[in-house]
Parts: structure tokens; sequence; C-alpha cells
């Protein structure tokens, strides 16, 4: 079992000092609190993954198949081949350490193992042993070593202790993506059946049902039509959206979690809003449910299974472009890798927003928008009413998510809009955020019950940034464009800054949005009275 | 598993206080769970929430929005919340099975959604 979280006082000690033993001497040490549960057995045979069994980290026997060192190293040398810049960044690492510090779990556990640095080096160790000449005849001289189950172990502990966030990146002289480092890790590690199971759980969901909540059609439906029923209460307007719709221009696509858990709800309402206010001719699909990708943190080949129902479904109903609602690591599936995996996306048009004609050059492959550059575009050109008033008693700040910020560089358009539905805004400090940006501590399926010590530490830096605002501007809300932050940060904001809420851009944007035919507001979205409406 | 006695039933609970047999379910029978969950008494408040998540359940086969029950059963927002502290108990007691690990994990404020 998980150990009992301790209090922020003791988790903020933190220990920087080094072990006595250099670090190929080091054992890992398997530490509850510190990691997810072993994928069960039925998850993993939903997708046909290898090794379907039940074991679990903290056990001795991780019930490997026979073999497994050949498994892993046909595996390496196939990616080394395959992947020019995952044998770069095997290669050309000078250990200048710039990295070593910029690390939300480096700097929040003090374990020299979540040096970025180090991170890569358990792996590259194996790389130069079995891959280059002077590892194979020098050894350990060379930083070489054996793959063997200590080290198998290492790596599964610790690439389960990386969120792909990239930030370590931003400061590395040679640019090395140190994510893709992990990305094998994990890679090669789901090859033995080493996933875990908050991962496999929502990734076969994913796949039987469309979305990782495993939310089934009539469900979605059920839960808008339980949106509608506030936004009817708050603004007197009933709203009929369309699921399915063929020959809607837009098809709209978002993460699953906005649809169960608030604050995303809030999020999903302020959708809703928007759309119904433009009279806009899109679509909610319930086959292709989910915005972000879990498979993404097992494999290259199951994200890209999961992610092909995007495309399919939008030429099924023959819709001109796709709009994506507010997700992170969804953007960076979509942005990097979606049409080369399954598109070209032919079929589709170029995106041009009805409303104000803007072409999306930026989409013109994947044909697909983030909702704050459609938003951000629909204030530039003057077509939203609003009322930023409604959001005065919010001082608000934002957060800049790592897979949209650093993996697709939207920075400005998020601001912007926040910016135009709020009127008192404070920027955190800067090297926390834009491509500085701090995780929130629970990316890459990490997000579970049981790992709630090492997400409180990755997540410090951020929170730490937060109580900064709080306590020089009174910040009391922090906006963000992403389902996982929605959650995540809600629970890192309860652990190290209390009075610091959690929400999504577009909740705010529907608060300050004047709608044609509505009642006087005295409420938010979260039927909270709006100061000064407290008699109505 | 915990076999709880309750007005002369025997009910089976898993370990962690799930009715084992959803079918099993009646009004007694919710009482029996309310007692091992330690809420005092089943008002009509309550076995209104109750009721609800039973129907969503055996309809939708999830848990409903929290804010959507109490919108749904004319109460305050945070109605479970308020009802029941833990909404969690509030499914136990309509003797339904534990929900997936994401669902748990955001109704108990970790923040578990995917």
């Amino acid at each position: 079992m998980a150990t009992k979280l301790p209090k922020p006082d003791e988790l903020a000690k933190i220990d920087f000092t080094p072990p006595e033993t250099g670090w190929m001497d080091t054992p890992v040490e398997i530490k509850p609190g510190m990691f997810c549960w072993g994928a069960k057995a039925k998850n993993l045979r939903a997708v046909e993954f290898p090794n379907a069994r039940d074991w679990s980290p903290a056990e001795e026997d991780w019930k490997l198949p026979g073999e497994w060192e050949g498994t892993v190293l046909e595996a390496m040398a196939d990616r080394l081949s395959k992947y020019r810049s995952f044998k770069l960044f095997m290669d050309i690492c000078v250990r200048c350490g710039a990295c070593a510090d910029k690390c939300h779990f480096f700097i929040g556990s003090g374990d020299p193992k979540n040096m970025p640095v180090l991170r890569a080096e358990l792996m590259r160790s194996v790389y130069r042993k079995y891959f280059t000449t002077p590892g194979k005849v020098l050894g350990k001289l060379a930083g070489a070593r054996e793959l063997t189950y200590d080290v198998l172990k290492e790596w599964w502990y610790y690439f389960y202790q990386c969120t792909e966030c990239r930030r370590c990146s931003v400061f590395c002289p040679y640019g090395i993506d140190t994510a893709e480092i992990t990305m094998m890790g994990r890679e090669f590690t789901n090859l033995l059946g080493l996933n875990t199971d908050w991962i496999a759980g929502p990734v076969a969901n994913c796949y039987m049902k469309g979305n990782h909540l495993g939310l089934e059609p009539h469900t979605i439906k059920s839960s808008i039509e339980f949106f509608l029923d506030d936004i009817e209460t708050v603004t007197g307007i009933k709203i009929e959206p369309t699921f399915n719709r063929k020959g809607a221009e837009i098809l709209f696509v978002t993460p699953s979690g906005d649809l169960f858990a608030d604050p995303g709800t809030y999020t999903a309402m302020g959708y809703l809003m928007l759309f119904h206010e433009l009279g806009l001719d899109y679509t909610w699909s319930t086959y292709a449910s989910e915005g972000g990708n879990f498979g993404y943190f097992t494999s290259n080949e199951m994200a890209k299974r999961l992610n092909s129902k995007i495309y399919a479904e939008a030429k099924r109903l023959g819709v001109k472009w796709i709009i994506g609602g507010e997700c992170g690591h969804m953007w960076r599936v979509l942005n990097q890798y979606m049409d080369t995996w399954n598109g070209p996306a032919d079929f589709l048009e170029v995106p041009k927003s009805p409303i104000t004609g803007t072409v999306f050059e930026n989409a013109k492959s994947t044909k697909m928008v983030h909702i704050t550059e459609f938003t951000a575009d629909l204030i530039k050109n003057g077509k939203l009413k609003l009322d930023p008033s409604r959001n005065d008693h919010l001082k608000v700040t934002y957060h800049d998510s790592c897979n949209t910020a650093r993996g697709m560089g939207l920075l400005e358009e998020p601001r912007y809009v926040i910016k135009s539905v709020c009127n008192n805004f404070y920027e955190m400090p800067e090297n926390t955020i834009r491509e500085q940006t701090f995780c929130c501590g629970s990316g890459t399926g990490l997000n579970a019950s049981e790992n709630m010590d090492l997400r409180m530490k990755g997540g410090f830096p951020r929170a730490n940034a937060v109580k900064y605002v709080r306590d020089k501007h009174g910040v009391n809300m922090l906006a963000n464009i992403c389902a996982i932050d929605r959650a995540t940060l809600k629970a890192s904001m309860e652990y190290w800054v209390p009075d610091v809420t959690v929400c999504g851009t577009h909740e705010l944007v529907a608060n300050a949005l004047v709608m044609k035919g509505e009642k006087e507001r005295t409420q938010d979205l979260r039927l909270e009275t709006l100061p000064g409406k407290e008699g109505n | 598993m915990v076999v709880v006695e309750y007005a002369g039933l025997k009910i089976n609970l898993d370990d962690e206080g799930y009715l084992v047999n959803p079918d099993d379910w009646n009004e007694k029978v919710a009482c029996a769970i309310a007692e091992n969950e330690e809420v005092e008494e089943l008002t009509k408040d309550r076995m209104d929430i109750i009721k609800f998540m039973r129907d969503y359940y055996m309809k939708y086969n999830f848990f409903p929005i929290l804010n959507g029950i109490c919108f749904q059963v004319h109460q305050q927002k945070e109605c479970v919340k308020k009802q029941f502290m833990d909404p969690l108990k509030a499914w136990k007691i309509a003797g339904l099975p534990k929900p997936n690990a994401q669902v748990v994990g955001y109704l108990r404020g970790e923040g578990g959604v995917v």
C-alpha cells in the first residue's frame, strides 16, 4: 500500500545530498508513494499488449517473460535504426549539467537520478555496452553497463518519474529532447508488460469505448445534458448541441475528463456557450470522444491506433475541419504526430473561421485548430461581446501547459484570451512560465492516487511560483488549458497553496460572454453568486 | 469479504464495503450498508440521491456528474458531499460496484481524471 502523504512542511524539506556510492553502484530502491500500480492483465489483454498478467512493482518478482533482455536489445536496435533523433540523443550528451537542476522532479525530490542527464544516462550506459565499440571493449571505464534485472527496474522506476515535459531540453546546449529518451524507456519496458494500470486502464477504455474514462455514447450525451441544465440556470438560455451530425462544418474533439470532473466540466460548459452564441455549425462526436491519448505513454504504435479515430470520424461525418479543446498532451500528439501517423487529411479543408474569415495557415497540414487560437481570433476581430467585470472577483495567473507551450509554441493566444475576459491578470516569475514553464508534476499518466508523494514533490516548483503571485498580488485563480492540469493542479494547490482555485480558460470566457437573450447573470458557471448580486 | 447483519438480514460486502451482488439491493440493504458506512439515518433527501445514483448507473453504466445529481433531485449544489461527506459512501449505500480508479481518484480530491 502507498504510504501516507507527509505534510507539506515535511515534504518541502528536500535533501540534496547525493549517496556516497557512485550512481552505478547505488541500487534502485522502489519506494511506496513514488510509483503507480502495475497494469492488470485484463487491461493489457484488451489491446494485445505483451506479457499480460497481474504484477506488482513492490514485489521482487516482476514476472518477466523469458529472454526479456533479448526483447529489449532487439527493440533498442530497431528504434536506433528507425529514429535518428534517438541515436543522436544516445551519442551526443557531454554531461555539462545544464539540465540537472531544471527538472521539477529533481527540484522536488533531490534524487540525483531525477537529474535529466542522469536519467538519460541510465539508458545511455546500456546503449554503450551493446551498441558502441568503446563500451563493448572497455565496459564500465567507458560508462557502459549490462542490462540486468536491477537495471531494468531502475529504468522503469525513473522513466515513470519523468513527465516528458521537456523543460530540461530548453536548457540543453545540444537540444537533446530527454522526453524522447523517456518515451523509448517506456516503449521498451512496455514490451515486457511493465506498464502501469493508471495508463493501461484508460488505454483499454479508449480502445473499447472511445475515451479514457469509458463513457458510453449515451453517457456522453447525458453528461452534456447535465451541463445544459446548469447553463440554463445561469443564463436562461436553452442550448441544443448536436452529436455525430453528418454534414456539420466543424467536428469538435476534447478530452473526456472535461465531461465528468470539475473544474473541467465548467470548461466544457464554456465551449457549449461560446459555440451556441456564435451559431457555429459544429458537432460533438461520441465516437471520437477523446482528445487525449494515453497510448502516447505506452508506445508509438498504440498512440497511433488511438489517434486514428479523429480523422476517421471527420471523414465519416464529412466535416471541413476540426476544433480541439483545452488539453496538453493531446496537442503534442495532434501537432507533431497526427498527420504523419494517420494523414494526410486531404479530405478536409484548411481551417477557416466561418465567423471572421481568418484562415489558420498554421493548421494547414493537421486541419485542427486549438480552441484558444479560434477564440483569440474572434476577440481580435471584435466578434464577442464581453463583460470582463464579471470576473473581477478573480485575480488570475496562467499556467502554461508543457505540451502546448514547448510542444507547439502556443504562448500568446491563451494570455490574450484571458486578459480580454479578466481585468486582473498577473504573471508568475519569468523562469516559470512560457517555454520555461514548470510541469504540474503529474503529466504522462502519473496522475494516479498511489503516487501522491511523487506528484506533490514534482508539483512543488509550480506551486511555489503560484504561491509567489498569491503572496505578492493576491492571486486566487490558476487558469490553464489542459485537462490533466485542471485535475492535478487542483490537488497540488489544495496541498501546497490551498486558497488558490483552478479553472480552464473557457470557463472564464463563458462567464464574461454576453449572450443574446440571456437573463441578468447573478451566478457564475459554478453556480456561485457573483459579487454584488447577492440580493438577486 | 465482510458479512454485515442488520435487522435479521445477512449482507455480503467486499473488503472496501461495496455490496458483493448489486442485485441484492433494496432499501433495507441500503440501511445496513449505511450503518456500516457510519451514515446515521437515510433521510428522504439522502434516499433521493441514492435512488438517483442507482437509476443513473443502471441506464448509463457510470457515476453521474455530482452537480447534475443535485439539479435532478432538486437539492442544493454539492448536496452529495453535504449529505454523505464522501460521495463514494452514497455510491456504496446505493449498492453499486466500485467505480474505476479515475473516478475514485477524482472523488477523493486527488484529481485522478485523465
